[in-house]
């Protein structure tokens, strides 16, 4: 099974090489370290959460780079109304 | 005659810059081009020894730039082509010696006697790099199929192109092609879609490249092989002809290929 999975993994290095350049060209590009986007996404959930309950664990942030633009993505899924009256639930993934 | 200045840099220090401004030259000097190249690496002075003509240096871009000698006692002819030269830097002296401003005025000179002045800059961001790309008309950036050095590619684009001096172009050196067959290697596809950037020639990896090095005698003077077509092909692009992009066989040794590395 190991040495399965190793064939696999050697098969898609090209791939995984594309991914991890894709990503840390983003950063480079947009000067912003990926550790400082986990930030940004703690204080907009936090400023968020004040106001509407929030999904907090499905928050995304990312930078997306067309050309020479770069733009911050934030997806924040609102709770659902059945999820909202059950608080525990909610609370749970904080 | 009002010379293209060529300026080729990379983002990582190693990928084949100074191999590449050699046979770059080289070719454009078998086409019938009048060409200097001009080591940009003031202190790591390293394409004298590469095109093998570290025996004849008398005085240097320094020296001329410091009023010690005219351009042309500096310039080194190289025989084995009808119109190359050779411009050396100095040994021991640091990146402050020549300014930007000296820089495109020594290239301002060359100008009128060449068709075509390839600089091989130094690596990465300083100062050196910033002095070389000043006379650039046209930028080419090394890079090899691997991760650190497209990275850092990426960052020296920008910098070409926040100077005006763009686009540039790539050389991908050092493909093997049975390892991006084997899907182990990033393809010059692969390149081009991570950076957007146009590539101007892909020269696989060859065997022939260490040992002409060793002799000083650049591939593209008079040999055959992978890699020295690849530069025919670069400096054919260069002065304007329509050559297909092919990234050819590479050539290495009979080890490599037996166990799959070539």
């Amino acid at each position: 099974m190991n040495t399965f999975k190793q064939l696999l993994n050697k098969r898609n290095s090209v791939d995984t090489a594309k991914q991890r350049l894709r990503f840390v060209l983003i950063h480079d590009r947009a000067e912003i370290p990926p550790g400082m986007l986990d930030m940004i996404k703690d204080d907009i959930i936090a400023v968020i959460s004040r106001r509407v309950p929030i999904d907090r664990a499905s928050v995304s942030v990312s930078i997306d780079s067309a050309g020479q633009e770069n733009r911050l993505l934030v997806d924040i899924p609102l709770l659902a109304e059945e999820r909202r009256n059950k608080p525990d639930s909610a609370k749970r993934k904080l | 005659m009002q010379a293209v200045v060529v300026t080729i840099t990379s983002g990582k220090g190693g990928v084949g810059k100074t191999t590449c401004t050699a046979n770059v030259g080289c070719a454009l000097a078998v086409l019938q081009k009048k060409v200097a190249v001009v080591d940009g690496d003031i202190g790591l002075r390293n394409l004298d020894i590469v095109m093998g003509l570290e025996n004849r240096i008398v005085y240097d871009s320094v020296d001329f730039i410091e009023g010690r000698c005219r351009l042309r006692q500096a310039l080194i002819r190289d025989k084995r082509a009808p119109e190359l030269y050779l411009l050396p830097t100095a040994q021991t002296r640091d990146k402050s010696a020549i300014s930007t401003a000296q820089m495109v005025q020594l290239c301002d000179e060359l100008r009128k006697e060449f068709d075509y002045i390839v600089i091989d800059s130094p690596a990465g961001i300083e100062q050196g790099f910033h002095t070389c790309l000043a006379p650039a008309d046209k930028v080419l950036i090394v890079t090899n199929p691997e991760v650190s050095s497209v990275r850092d590619a990426d960052r020296v684009i920008g910098l070409v192109e926040s100077q005006e001096k763009g686009p540039a172009q790539l050389i991908i050196n050092r493909l093997v092609t049975a390892r991006v067959k084997k899907q182990e290697m990033l393809s010059m596809e692969d390149i081009v879609e991570v950076l957007s950037t146009d590539v101007i020639g892909v020269v696989p990896e060859d065997e022939m490249i260490l040992m002409s090095t060793n002799r000083g005698q650049p591939v593209a003077l008079n040999g055959k092989g992978p890699a020295a077509s690849a530069f025919h092909h670069i400096a054919r692009r260069l002065i304007g002809e329509d050559v297909p992009l092919q990234v050819q066989q590479s050539n290495t040794s009979l080890f490599q290929r037996l166990f799959g590395r070539g």
